[in-house]
């Protein structure tokens, strides 16, 4: 059989605290034409290392230390730069992560697409009808409109389209697709990974899928490796990684994923996060070994051997991982949404909506204007906890801004425990503020970079209603780091010092300083890793019962509103098209774009087709 | 893209009115408020009260100072800029001879501080992280501690006076005479008229003065270029470039350059502004017949029309110059011209 790349024992090492420490080690793969293989692991976990080692771009401390990695038979470590140059674009292509910065945004598709097509040797005057047909290809509409605009007047998925395009239009023997739909709406990712197979299989590319999302990988990839902290721990056929998983971190990863169907399981999470690449040199044995729920004590010590299952699959773990029943990683079902209460709203919402622009400019000529939330109503009680779901741009992020009274809404009354706080009056800013707390999506921002974390979760205690001692303080910020599960050595750490999930936890406990009865919370655990995410989403679930507290939930991911949320608000373009009880809705869509929405989630068993190749 | 640069400018313009009033209204009231005599200053020593009292009247300086301002605003909308106190000459005329050699003098200044700028920011950026990208470094900081006129005085000594390779004497050899005037701007004329003996001897003139301006602007643009050029090559779509096999040579200028050439004409609209500033000094070293120097007679001889038309000139070339370079910016920057 032929094989386009194969790696052994391959290696990339690098110095960390004086130390020399391997941050991808024990490599072995082999790709054969028109084969896909999924490198699946959280971000640290070394799986853009090879796309880069692939195109030699490591970063500047980085570099290959042990290991052989061959291209169609010829050795990447030593090939020349010309050589290597040659091959890039030509017969090794890249698709990037973020289609939207990954075009120059001063020169036109059909300039870069141009550029490319010389390189490949396409004479000047066939380009602009190549670069059309090319666009065709992946379904582009009006490809020829196309030619002579700018990255920045197209849609995420329209610059990925052409990315692809551009990948495909040398016929590579390799592509490697670095998170490609990571950056994009669910549905149009459903679409992107349609046409990447599709032209993949067309042309026997072979095509390395590089992801944080198991499932997704299961439905792309043939065969699957998984990836923790540079080591590869598991490799095998897709089919047999997700159905029979047997490394404890594999089994973790698939157990911290929320289901979109079938019974709702409370999120088996692991402690703490995956080390850093300084923590490598004091881990010599398996690296997961210290979050391991079976802690068998030769994972840390090291020195085995990679275990063939069979049938191609195999795990780096010692044989007492393998074996016997893992309960800590089995997931135990979550009680049901209780009966829906009849308590008075914390928050009602009726006839809101807001409408940017449509003023007039000096000259007197009128703009058009963008209805960003449609008219709707909402109303969310204490202990309830309300999904928004939508594609970006549906108006949902308008909406938590608009109840937050960050903006004024354009027609409707906001109503908080009865009161109206719709103007945004100082009076109602109190009554707003003492019920609601808002979530911000990104936690690296939403924390200033100069406040140690006791001050930065009480913070709300500076203000003049509620200026409170140095003493009251400290106490407080005590208590909600004991409650959002952040250990109280952190109150003097500052943000940078904290990883993604324990700054979402900081967030979180600023936010519940004033005791609010709601939160607000908007696409809070999008940019946090699979593990991380049910760790945030558990706490959210048990705030609930400590706390009684509500939740407005705004985010693009079903699953996740489904793991939460007893009621669901689907919205499009700015307009509520369903709601309901989130398991009806989930079971039976009445609107087509539910449905579309849900058909575009990659489902949980992998033996149903997906994504469903649109007539 | 026209429509919006004439968009762009239209807009500049009705902006540029109220700056104007406000300018010339604060130039007028300052310049009569100080205890400054223009006519004594024209007069010969042995003049009576009686002949101060009627060059008054004759120049209007005996009515309230809005009387003045609005008669002096009335025939400036009408072209008329008045008549110099001290030439006893139309101020017009007086600004017509000046106006384009300071023009071409700062032309010149921004041309050469250009090339030298961009030329020394992407040789930094080619030797980044080498011995001599620090040596070019510390020059540059060098250059950038010594003002223009300095400058133009070592430049004098260097270049004018220990190696007599250039002229630093006005803007044309006393042997060669001057080319007809059909525009005013001396290298165009030279040019119409295929004088090359005194195109020549133009450009020979304006080497040194330039370049004492130049020298100014230069390391500014050098280091405003390099450092976008770093951020630039971080970008993703370097990256995807460099994935597509594109060689460095390419990469740099094809994709980096155009992307970090944004905030250096942005720096080159500030300090083209700030350049008309320094011809002032720079002009009265060379004995360069601009603006600067008109300016300093007029001030030396309190010639109250002649200062207000100058200052208004200055206001009026450097809100010229801001506007061009916001429409090469408009021209460069597809984002802009897409948003509005």
């Amino acid at each position: 059989m032929t094989v386009v790349l194969e790696a052994k024992g391959l290696a990339v090492s690098t110095t960390a605290g004086g130390r020399t420490v391997d941050v991808l080690r024990n490599i072995d793969l082999s790709l054969a034409p028109g084969r896909v293989l999924g490198l699946v692991g959280e971000s640290g976990a070394g799986k853009s290392m090879i796309g880069r080692v692939i195109a030699r771009n490591l970063p500047g401390a980085f570099s290959v230390s042990r290991g052989a990695l061959h291209f169609d038979g010829r050795d990447l470590l030593t090939i020349s730069d010309r050589d290597r140059l040659a091959l890039l674009g030509r017969d090794i292509a890249f698709i990037p992560q973020e289609p939207l910065t990954a075009l120059n945004p001063t020169l036109t598709i059909a300039q870069q697409f141009g550029e490319h097509l010389e390189r490949l040797g396409v004479p000047r005057g066939e380009r602009r009808a190549r670069i059309v047909s090319a666009l065709a290809e992946v379904r582009l509409r009006d490809p020829q409109t196309l030619l002579d605009r700018y990255p920045f007047q197209l849609s995420g998925g329209m610059c990925q389209r052409v990315l692809i395009a551009m990948a495909f239009a040398g016929r590579p023997k390799l592509i490697v697709a670095d998170e490609p739909t990571t950056a994009l709406d669910v549905s149009t990712q459903a679409h992107i990974v349609q046409i990447i197979r599709r032209m993949q299989r067309d042309t026997g590319t072979a095509l390395l899928f590089i992801t944080h999302d198991l499932r997704l990988a299961a439905h792309v990839c043939d065969e699957i490796m998984v990836l923790y902290a540079g080591d590869m721990i598991e490799r095998g056929p897709a089919r047999s990684i997700i159905n029979n998983p047997r490394h404890p971190y594999t089994r973790a990863l698939l157990a911290a994923n929320p289901a979109l169907s079938g019974p709702r399981l409370r999120l088996a999470s692991l402690p703490d996060q995956m080390p850093a690449i300084s923590a490598f040199a004091d881990l010599p044995g398996c690296r997961f070994a210290p979050r391991c729920p079976v802690r068998d004590p030769a994972c840390a010590a090291g020195g085995f051997e990679p275990l063939s299952l069979g049938d191609g699959h195999i795990a780096r773990c010692a044989p007492g991982c393998l074996s016997g029943e893992t309960q800590a990683i089995a997931p135990t079902a979550l009680a049901p949404w209780p009966v829906a209460r009849s308590d008075a709203p914390v928050l009602q919402v009726d006839n809101l909506s807001k409408r940017y622009g449509g003023g007039r400019t000096l000259f007197g000529a009128e703009t058009p204007g963008v209805n960003a939330v449609l008219p709707m109503s909402l109303s969310v009680r204490p202990g309830e906890f309300v999904g928004v779901v939508g594609e970006s741009g549906s108006g949902k992020s308008t909406l938590a801004r608009l109840v937050m009274g960050l903006e004024p809404p354009t027609s409707g009354a906001i109503r908080i425990d009865g009161k109206d706080v719709t103007k945004d009056a100082p009076q109602a800013r109190v009554i707003r503020l003492d019920a609601l707390q808002m979530v911000f999506q990104d936690p690296q921002s939403a924390l200033n970079p100069r406040r140690p974390v006791q001050s930065l979760v009480t913070q709300a205690m500076e203000s003049p209603r509620r200026r409170a001692d140095a003493v009251t303080r400290l106490s407080r910020a005590k208590a909600l780091l004991t409650e959002t599960g952040l250990a109280p050595e952190m109150l003097d750490r500052y943000p940078a010092q904290l990883s993604g999930g324990q700054k979402q936890r900081v967030n979180i406990a600023r936010a519940l300083c004033v005791t609010p009865r709601l939160l607000v919370a908007d696409e809070i655990v999008s940019g946090l890793d699979v593990s991380v995410q049910a760790q945030i989403l558990n706490l959210l679930l048990d705030l609930r019962e400590a706390r009684d507290i509500g939740l407005l939930f705004i985010s693009h991911d079903l699953a996740v509103v489904r793991y939460l949320c007893a009621r669901v608000i689907v919205m499009q373009n700015g307009a509520v098209v369903e709601e309901g009880v989130t398991e009806e809705v989930f079971a039976a869509p009445q609107h087509p774009y539910t449905r579309a929405l849900l058909a575009a989630v990659p489902p949980d068993d992998v033996d149903q087709p997906w994504p469903v190749e649109a007539a | 893209m026209t429509r919006i640069a004439l968009q762009l400018l239209l807009r500049r313009l009705l902006l540029a009115i109220p700056i104007l009033l406000c300018v010339s209204a604060l130039v007028f009231v300052i310049l009569r408020l100080l205890p400054a005599d223009p006519i004594a200053m024209s007069l010969p020593p042995g003049a009576t009260p009686e002949d101060v009292e009627r060059l008054k009247r004759d120049f209007g300086l005996d009515r309230s100072i809005p009387a003045q301002y609005f008669i002096w605003l009335g025939k400036l909308l009408t072209g008329d800029l008045g008549t110099s106190i001290f030439f006893r000459r139309g101020v017009g005329e007086l600004v017509s001879r000046a106006l384009p050699a300071t023009i071409e003098l700062v032309a010149a200044g921004l041309t050469l501080g250009v090339i030298l700028g961009v030329a020394g920011g992407l040789a930094m950026f080619a030797k980044r992280g080498t011995a001599a990208e620090q040596a070019i470094d510390l020059s540059t900081t060098g250059l950038m501690a010594i003002p223009e006129f300095l400058w133009a005085i070592l430049l004098i000594l260097f270049l004018g006076v220990a190696f007599p390779l250039l002229p630093f004497i006005g803007r044309l050899d006393p042997a060669v005479t001057l080319p007809p005037t059909i525009t005013g701007f001396l290298l165009l004329d030279s040019l119409l008229s295929g004088r090359w003996d005194a195109l020549r001897s133009a450009l020979a003139h304006l080497v040194l003065p330039s370049l004492a301006l130049a020298i100014g602007l230069a390391p500014l643009v050098m280091r405003v270029l390099r450092s976008s050029l770093l951020e630039t090559i971080l970008e993703d779509y370097i990256t995807q470039a460099r994935l597509r096999g594109i060689g460095e040579r390419r990469i740099l200028i094809g994709h980096a350059l155009k992307n970090a050439a944004l905030p250096t004409i942005s720096l080159i609209g500030v300090q083209g502004g700030f350049m008309f500033g320094g011809t002032v000094l720079v002009e009265m070293i060379f004995a360069y017949p601009g603006l600067g120097n008109l300016m300093v007679d007029a001030v030396r001889n309190h010639d109250l029309p002649v200062i207000q038309a100058v200052a208004l000139i200055y206001c009026v070339l450097v809100l010229a110059i801001n506007a061009i370079v916001d429409v090469i910016y408009l021209a460069a920057n597809p984002k802009l011209r897409a948003a509005s």
